[in-house]
């Protein structure tokens, strides 16, 4: 096959792909622009154009409230996260332990263990300890719950690093902690900047940890207002949809805002491998 | 400046697997001193041993008058020369020369001195601001080697830090090599498995296989009095000829013959290696360098003669490689195999061994005068040095009777 026949359905299937995902977003943002009540079927221009939803979601969800809990517990989970993935990671990566392999297993194990597994004791051991219906409860949770997948990524990214270069920091004579500050972390960027911005998009989504952990409507995180369209007041679509769209922004910003490094951080591993 | 010594010292790897066998070797003080043998004989091992940089198993490691098993890399005082560099990526080229310096907490005004003056060194002043991958290969290597520079340590230790230059560079790599170490004249630990950069860099050589030292000696006489056939075949380029030869007594001399050849031998190569004599009779390896034939033409009378076909010729200007075959089977030994097995991974450096093309038979290479007239397919009348045969004992590989062992 030539290499423009090649290059001509490499980008066909790209495009099909793109619609796909697409579709579905175009249509929630669409539906949201209806006016509210209405019935939406499939993908329908609205007639006249009405940003009223919004403003209709956010108080009647208290948006303000749940998206304010919910940047706290980003803000709480992501420097943490990735700040513990990088040192474990380092360790697993660069030192050369004994019984370091056991123990990447273990954090690996972790990855195969669902939520919803251990959602319910977590309440109960969260509760004795007194920090049942809190976001300091929730926000430990996740960082918890992010560790297997955060010192999986930093350690294969650490032992993707040319061992040379530490062994050269070795010589130079720098300990583990300035090897660390001075030589790895400013050549992890795009790694770490791809772990914050996936454990800041994980625990924005997070539904059901906070629905359960959390009983206190107001304490509550975006995604659960979500579920304040449902069956209140019947399914009202355009609300809904509306509220989907306000949940979902802060997502595209920061991945717009990251996208560069994210994907360098993504392509990394790859290209070394 | 210090001496290194090794004393003993193993290296055995979880696993079992025995990297370094009881290395003794002791590197003097302002020594260039190469370690070298083909890939996997230990050699990186022993040197990252000696950085600290890898866990001494057994033994002792002693540089300057103390044991420094125990001490991690930054307390030993040495500084390394790795094979892809290992430059910082993030940092100029000045930061990585300070690097070290700074971490040392040496002043500032003393780095920059010690930078400049590495610089100045090496021809990099004009690259300082700029980033590693702002520089060319060669000019990689100059930094990596004032990073060590800069330092001003008790030892250099290299790992195969030319190997990823080009050919031309590298030879020019190597003369500024040779240039600096008479300058700084500091002890260093060189690495390589070219041996054309051990024979020429290395004040002493130490060759290893398999975890152990074979010999240890200044290029020359590892050129031409090689301990047993693994030496022999590894030091010298093109590399040594083998054929299993039988020694007949002839007088006062000897006659060898092996295939259609004969070759007589002086009966001073008996005083010289008296332990010979106890082989009259019986089949010996017998060892010819390339350089030790010429063409009869253009040779005086009176040494030995072999009547060859050459099969093929390379013509390097200054000399003729001329590649026969022998109608004897190729010498089959552990060392020789070794030998072929390295051969094989890269072939451009010694093309004489294990040349397939010729099936049972045992391949030579002679190199002549070139203003030979020989020529692919021609007959060819060789005269050989017999005064520098090499004799190896059949089954231990050992050279018989060599002068220095006696």
């Amino acid at each position: 096959m030539s290499s423009k026949v090649e290059r001509w359905c490499g980008l066909l299937i790209l495009l099909v792909m793109a619609v796909l995902i697409v579709i579905p977003f175009l249509s929630i943002f669409l539906a949201s622009l209806q006016p509210a009540g209405s019935t939406v079927t499939g993908l329908s221009l609205p007639e006249n154009w009405s940003l009223d939803n919004y403003r209709q979601a956010w108080t009647a969800a208290g948006f303000s409230t749940l998206l304010r809990n919910s940047f706290v517990v980003a803000l709480g989970v992501v420097p943490v996260s990735v700040a513990l993935a990088t040192l474990a990671g380092y360790a697993l990566g660069t030192m050369n332990l004994r019984g370091e392999n056991g123990l990447l297993l273990f954090f690996v194990a972790g990855l195969t263990i669902p939520v919803e597994f251990i959602v319910i004791p977590l309440y109960f051991n969260l509760q004795q300890v007194g920090l049942g219906n809190s976001l300091v409860g929730v926000i430990l949770a996740e960082i918890a719950l992010f560790m297997p997948f955060g010192v999986y990524w930093m350690r294969n990214h650490f032992r993707a690093m040319p061992r040379e270069l530490v062994d050269a920091a070795r010589v130079d004579g720098a300990s583990s902690p300035v090897i660390l500050r001075s030589v790895l972390l400013p050549l992890a960027r795009p790694a770490l900047t791809t772990l914050a911005v996936l454990v800041f998009m994980w625990s924005w989504n997070q539904f059901m940890l906070v629905l359960i952990l959390i009983q206190d409507p107001d304490s509550r995180t975006a995604p659960a207002g979500l579920g304040f369209f449902v069956g209140q007041h019947g399914l009202d679509v355009p609300l809904l949809s509306a509220g989907t769209v306000i949940v979902l922004l802060p997502i595209l910003l920061v991945y717009l805002f990251f996208q560069r490094s994210f994907i360098a951080g993504l392509l990394q591993g790859g290209l070394k491998g | 400046m210090a001496k290194i010594v090794l004393d003993g010292v193993d290296k055995v790897y979880t696993g079992g697997v025995k990297a370094v066998d009881n290395l003794n070797l002791e590197i003097a003080d302002g020594e260039f001193m190469v370690l070298v043998g083909p890939s996997g004989c230990g050699k990186s091992t022993a040197l990252r041993m000696i950085a600290g940089l890898e866990e001494i198993t057994g033994g002792d490691l002693i540089i300057g008058d103390q044991v420094v098993n125990d001490r991690p890399p930054k307390d030993r005082d040495i500084a390394m020369v790795f094979q892809n560099y290992a430059l910082y990526p993030h940092m100029t080229v000045e930061q990585n020369l300070a690097f070290g310096l700074k971490l040392r907490k040496i002043s500032k005004s003393e780095i920059k001195r010690r930078v400049s003056e590495a610089a100045s060194m090496l021809g990099l002043e004009s690259y300082l601001k700029r980033k590693p991958a702002a520089l060319s290969g060669g000019q990689r290597q100059r930094v990596a080697m004032g990073r060590a520079i800069v330092r001003e340590p008790q030892a250099f230790l290299m790992d195969e830090p030319l190997s990823n230059l080009d050919a031309k560079l590298r030879v020019q790599m190597r003369a500024s090599l040779n240039q600096l170490h008479d300058r700084l004249g500091v002890t260093t630990v060189y690495v390589t498995h070219d041996q054309v950069e051990a024979m020429t860099l290395g004040d002493r050589v130490a060759v290893l296989r398999e975890g152990r030292l074979q010999q240890v000696d200044t290029p020359k006489k590892l050129f031409d009095h090689p301990v047993n056939l693994f030496v022999a075949g590894f030091i010298g380029s093109p590399a040594m000829n083998f054929v299993g030869a039988e020694l007949q007594k002839d007088g006062d001399g000897a006659l060898l013959k092996f295939a259609n050849h004969t070759i007589s031998v002086p009966s001073s190569t008996f005083s010289q290696r008296p332990r010979l004599r106890d082989y009259l009779g019986r089949e010996i390896i017998l060892g010819i360098r390339p350089s030790d034939f010429d063409d009869a033409e253009l040779q005086r009378e009176g040494d030995p003669t072999m009547e060859v076909t050459a099969e093929v010729t390379e013509e390097l200007g200054t000399e003729i490689n001329v590649i026969f075959s022998i109608d004897a089977p190729p010498v089959q030994h552990e060392e020789t195999a070794a030998l072929a097995a390295d051969a094989a991974g890269d072939g451009e450096e010694m093309e004489g061994t294990g040349m397939p093309l010729s099936g049972d038979r045992s391949v030579f290479t002679a190199r002549v005068n070139p203003r030979s007239t020989v020529r692919p397919g021609s007959r060819l009348r060789l005269a050989v040095d017999a005064t520098q045969l090499h004799y190896f004992d059949k089954e231990t590989g050992q050279t018989i009777g060599n002068p220095d062992l006696e």
